[in-house]
């Protein structure tokens, strides 16, 4: 072992150790924090960013933990040895450099992280407008007059979520979609987002709202584009049977 | 929050006996140092503590504002800034061991003090509707509920303040108080004139600003 | 002896007495004032909890000096044990001296930690499985928002005992700038408590938040809630007067800033915070509670107000507010690191307005707690960059700390353990931050059990391991005898593991889908496996504490001596007697030279009169 703690030998055998735990722990960062499945748009977008972080994480972490335990495991003192440790008091180049890159580093997250937002939060010409009503402890659901307390969007095309609440603050998250907003007293709030994988899904409430917060849950299927016409049309029917020898509306 | 007198009390009174019996400092000029620090960074505090309430009334008013007594508004706010002087005077009078210009002075201000506060709570609120009928209540709009919040927030500190000028008031008939030691007549002058400058604040906030809203 | 000459005993009886009065004197008025019905809960309970305040620091005994000086009686300051009386009586009633409120300080922050813990563990065994087992809804809600305040009342006791104790040792200053103020921040804590623990027997199910409107149309345990977060904010702002003052004023002759111990830096970083952000709660809380007394419609959009109003206003104090939970838990791993790595501080100055920077910066981010709170879209990226930007001066602290250990002579005691301990559970933490504060990842991971992974490893890496440190650390200069070492050993092997388990776990389940607050879940999530780990290892973490708590009840009996300096410090504590004498210096201290300069030969930090001076 080198003796001096400025000697080169030191940082290289640190930065090689700092590599393969990167590696090591990027692996297990993603292991132990797994996504639910991508059934939007969104959750590719902000899955990918969450990703950069990981290994952002992956890296800062192994470099501090790794420069840390080295320290801990080579400039231990032995047995005997009642020096005190080398005299430096800091060095300005160093601190600088440790502060211009980190702040490089948030400067491009903070560019990327505005991109994802941006895309996330698009909107489209022909979105599907979905009416949500949030109450204590329950959702129902309105498309252009027709309530339903289950709430079916078609896949692959842009939802575009007009909420409301008059009791409480609730907040609407399907975890497979990514996407989430709270539902305001007195204020609209809107939430986009783009289905791509069809299926069941279970939209739950996130912010706490009193006794059965924990249940405040509804089913969501997400069809294809004629099964939903089909629902829709079937729905508007059973609501107002009238409408059924006009002709189902499409829209 | 609304410890005012609690604090202002607390560093006039340490510096009272500071210069006995505080081992910590063990001069007069230096605990007066430290008194003069604390009591304004309770300022600071306290600031925030107003400020705060400016922003809401931003936040919920934007540039609208209710319906005041224009008169009563201005009148008060006279009242009060006429008291700052008063409040000068009385120090100045202990300063040069004037002690009958001492004691009329805090006398005067402390009726001043109340005349506002009769002006806010007997005209602005309407507490009395048999003198004057208020325009506005807590319960029915923003409008009431910042006014009153405000106005009593700022009236809590009126009050406190005129407490302290009895207290001081009393003790320098006693003669606790030298022209060179009475760290409690310049608290309680600062203070008064903090909450003083809040209300030139509060003023235009509620009364100027803004178009008004029926 | 009786039990009246407790201040504490005293104070209780008055609490309850001004509580009884409260509720008399609101029903007397209602009935002369011939209103219907004569008992109504809300005002009488609010006007019982605040005059229940008044009753107990009049019975305690906190006032009782001020009192006098309002009608012209001298009041000197008694410095010392109380006179034919046992000395352990001074740590239950009013005392003046800064080491004795560090000790109550501290030790109620214990309590607080273990009251807080404990509904941890009940409400965490509730959760180990799917379904409810013995808990009904509202009552988990009801002890998951008590864990919430009793733990963050347990860091501010905590951050008051380390800052009270310290930082006038540390100046060589013979106490606090203010005593009697000092002491009557502290007595502010007791009734702040008692309220809290008597919503317990309302219920309240707001969670720390408390957001209207939920907490406008619950139970009147809120209102106890907010008097006695409002009393718990009065102390902090009184301390943090009282300690900004005595950092500026009280340091002995060549003791510039740049020459403080850098706890005091920390200290005077976060007292800033505390000075100022808590009015914000303090006013956001009367608000709330004047809605329900008065409907004030701040937050009622029915009247024109609105829920948002509250979330900035309560925002603007708690984020800086985990700062103030933080800088001074890095001021001690600053504090400690160089003196087992016998090494001097790398980069004080850095460090030390690193402090300042984090809070002031700050002050600017509170809206990354509201991404998808539904206020205006446009604050979002100013609010993402303010909060990324913090990551750079938590930065700079990192690798600073790196550079101190680097080449040192380590030796690892029980302090040293739980500083790196800190240093790498802050440091997952910090780096959970930037992945929330990115505003499109937050959107899936706000109110998930990753926020609450982010926030008990930053809690735990930058408050509750830094604290445990410092306990260990100061021990013996607080006891004159040695902690067990073997104990604490174990307490931090046991802990260090346990918490990992704990913290990855939640943010584990949280990615997946797990939300926040929440009695039961649902089986689907898959999330069963990862709650059954947090939940033993939220057991484990008890169990070690109550090996520290034994060890530090046990060892103050028979533990071995300790001696003035058993660390071979620098700063200036250690330089006196161990236990510290009544009267800290036996004569004023000069700074002759710079803290840190451990392996630096022949140099002093300071210099006492008539003494030979230091090592
Ligand atoms: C002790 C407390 C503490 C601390 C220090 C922090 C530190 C940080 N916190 Fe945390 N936070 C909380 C306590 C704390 N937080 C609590 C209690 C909540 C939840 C409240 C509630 O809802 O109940 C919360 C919630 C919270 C949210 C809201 C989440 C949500 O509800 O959706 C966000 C979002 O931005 C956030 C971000 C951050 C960031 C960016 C930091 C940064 O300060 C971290 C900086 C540190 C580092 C980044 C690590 C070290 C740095 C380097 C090694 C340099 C290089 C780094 C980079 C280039 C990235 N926090
Ligand atoms: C100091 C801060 C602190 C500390 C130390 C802890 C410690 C723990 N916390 Fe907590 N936690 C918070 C601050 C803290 N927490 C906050 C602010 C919230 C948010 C609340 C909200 O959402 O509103 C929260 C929320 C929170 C949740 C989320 C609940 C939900 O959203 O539904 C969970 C769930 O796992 C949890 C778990 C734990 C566990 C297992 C511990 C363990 O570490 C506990 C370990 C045990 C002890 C420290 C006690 C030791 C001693 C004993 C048990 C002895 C017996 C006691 C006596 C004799 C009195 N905490
Ligand atoms: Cu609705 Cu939680
Ligand atoms: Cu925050």
């Amino acid at each position: 072992m080198p003796k001096s703690a400025t000697d080169k030998r030191h940082f290289i055998i640190a930065a090689a150790l700092v590599a393969v735990t990167t590696v090591l722990m990027d692996i297990l960062l993603k292991a132990v924090l797994p996504l639910p499945i991508q059934a939007s748009l969104e959750a590719l977008t902000i899955d990918a960013l969450i990703g950069w972080h990981l290994s952002l994480i992956a890296f800062l972490f192994s470099l501090i933990v790794v420069f840390m335990l080295y320290s801990i495991v080579v400039f231990r003192k032995r047995p005997g040895d009642n020096s005190d440790g080398e005299h430096f008091e800091g060095n300005t180049t160093l601190e600088i450099i440790w502060t211009v890159v980190p702040l490089i580093a948030v400067i491009i997250f903070a560019f990327y992280g505005i991109n994802t937002l941006a895309e996330v939060t698009r909107s489209e010409p022909n979105e599907v407008v979905v009416k949500v009503n949030g109450f204590q402890w329950g959702w129902s659901f309105e498309y252009d007059g027709v309530l339903s307390p289950e709430m079916v969007i078609p896949v692959d095309q842009r939802v575009r979520l007009e909420m409301n609440t008059r009791d409480v603050i609730h907040s609407f998250w399907i975890p497979e979609m990514r996407v989430k907003q709270d539902l305001v007293p007195g204020q609209e709030t809107i939430l986009r987002f783009t289905p791509i994988v069809t299926g069941e899904y279970t939209l739950a409430c996130a912010e706490l709202c009193g006794r059965s917060h924990w249940s405040m849950l509804a089913p969501v299927r997400v069809v294809s584009a004629s099964e939903f016409d089909q629902w829709l049309a079937q729905r508007r029917a059973e609501q107002n049977p009238a409408l059924v020898q006009a002709g189902p509306d499409t829209e | 929050m609304s410890a005012a007198t609690a604090h202002a009390v607390a560093a006039a009174h340490a510096g009272h006996h500071g210069d006995h019996h505080a081992p910590a400092v063990d001069n007069y000029k230096e605990q007066l140092r430290n008194n003069r620090l604390g009591l304004w960074l309770f300022f600071i505090s306290e600031t925030f503590l107003f400020g705060g309430l400016l922003a809401v009334r931003f936040f919920l008013w934007g540039d609208h504002r209710p319906e005041l007594d224009q008169f009563i508004g201005l009148l008060v706010t006279s009242v009060l800034l006429l008291s700052s002087f008063t409040m000068n005077l009385a120090e100045k009078g202990m300063e040069h061991g004037d002690m009958k210009t001492f004691s009329r002075g805090l006398l005067a201000t402390a009726v001043l003090g109340t005349i506002f506060l009769l002006g806010v709570l007997v005209f602005e609120w309407g507490l009395f509707p048999a003198i004057y009928q208020g325009h506005l209540t807590p319960w029915d709009n923003v409008y009431g509920a910042v006014v009153f919040a405000m106005t009593g927030m700022h009236a809590l500190h009126v009050l406190s303040g005129i407490v302290f000028i009895f207290i001081v008031w009393r003790l320098g008939r006693q003669g606790h108080y030298t022209p060179q030691r009475h760290w409690g007549v310049e608290a309680c002058a600062i203070y008064w004139h903090f909450v003083d400058l809040v209300w030139i604040f509060f003023y235009p906030a509620l009364y100027l600003i803004g178009t008004p809203v029926h | 002896m009786s039990l009246m000459s407790l201040g504490l005993v005293r104070g209780l009886i008055g609490q309850a007495l001004g509580t009884l009065a409260g509720l008399f004197l609101v029903t007397l008025i209602r009935v002369l004032a011939g209103m219907d019905p004569i008992w109504a809960e809300e005002p009488a309970w609010v006007t019982g909890a605040v005059l229940g305040v008044i009753g107990f620091l009049i019975g305690v005994g906190a006032l009782t000096d001020w009192a006098k000086w309002t009608v012209g009686i001298p009041t000197p300051l008694h410095h010392g044990p109380p006179v034919g009386k046992p000395a352990w009586v001074r740590y239950f009633s009013v005392d003046y001296n800064h080491k004795v409120i560090g000790i109550q300080y501290g030790v109620t922050g214990l309590l607080m930690l273990m009251i807080g813990g404990a509904f941890a563990v009940i409400f965490r065994t509730e959760l180990s499985r799917t379904g409810l087992q013995f808990l009904s809804a509202d009552t988990y809600n009801t002890l998951l928002s008590m864990h919430g305040w009793a733990a963050l009342m347990a860091i501010l006791l905590g951050i008051g005992g380390m800052a009270n104790y310290l930082v006038p040792l540390m100046l060589g200053a013979e106490d606090m700038a203010f005593p009697r103020l000092n002491a009557f921040a502290y007595w502010l804590n007791v009734p702040s408590i008692v309220l809290l623990m008597t919503s317990l027997f309302f219920g309240w199910d707001g969670g720390w938040t408390v957001y209207p409107p939920l907490s406008v149309i619950g139970s009147v345990g809120y209102q106890f809630v907010f008097y006695s977060i409002f009393t718990l904010g009065l102390s902090s702002v009184l301390g943090s007067l009282n300690l900004i003052a005595t950092i500026l004023r009280m340091r002995p002759p060549g003791m510039t800033l740049f020459r403080m111990p850098i706890f005091c830096w920390a200290i005077l970083a976060t007292s800033m915070i505390q000075l100022t952000a808590t009015q914000l709660i303090g006013l956001a809380f009367l608000m709330v509670s004047f809605e329900r007394l008065l409907g004030m419609g701040f937050f009622d959009f029915e009247k024109g107000g609105t829920p948002i109003l509250f979330q900035h206003l309560f925002w603007f104090y708690s984020h800086p507010a985990v700062y103030i939970f933080v800088l001074p838990g890095l001021g001690i791993i600053s504090e400690i690191l160089p003196v087992f790595a016998r090494k001097p501080l790398f980069g004080y100055r850095w460090i030390a307005l690193s402090s300042l920077a984090i809070a002031l910066v700050g002050f600017l981010v509170w809206g990354h707690h509201m991404f998808t709170s539904g206020y205006a879209e446009y604050l979002r990226v100013p609010f993402m960059l303010a909060t990324l930007l913090v990551a750079v001066p938590t930065g700079v602290k990192f690798f600073s700390w790196l550079g101190t250990i680097w080449g040192g002579r380590l030796t690892f005691p029980t302090p040293m353990l739980f500083v790196l301990g800190a240093i790498s559970v802050f440091l997952i933490g910090g780096l959970s931050g930037p992945i929330l504060a990115t505003v499109a990842s937050d959107l899936h991971l706000h109110d998930s059990y990753f926020v609450v992974g982010h926030f008990h490893a930053t809690i735990f890496g930058g408050f509750t391991f830094p604290f445990f440190a410092a306990i260990y650390y100061w021990y013996p200069k607080i006891t004159g005898r040695m902690y067990n070492e073997a104990m604490g050993k174990l307490h931090f092997w046991i802990m260090t593991p346990a918490f990992w388990m704990m913290s990855i776990g939640q943010m584990s389940v949280g990615v997946m889908g797990m939300r926040r607050r929440i009695a039961d879940y649902d089986p689907a999530l898959g999330v069963e496996f990862g709650h059954i780990l947090v939940t033993i290892a939220g057991f484990a973490i008890a169990f070690s504490i109550l090996i520290m708590i034994y060890n530090l009840l046990h060892s103050a009996e028979v533990g071995k001596v300790a001696g003035a300096n058993p660390w071979r410090s620098r700063s200036p504590e250690w330089q006196i007697p161990s236990p510290v004498p009544e009267h800290s210096f036996a004569a004023p201290i000069a700074v002759v030279g710079e803290p840190y300069d451990y392996g630096l030969p022949n140099s002093t930090y300071i210099r006492m009169a008539g003494a030979a001076g230091d090592d």
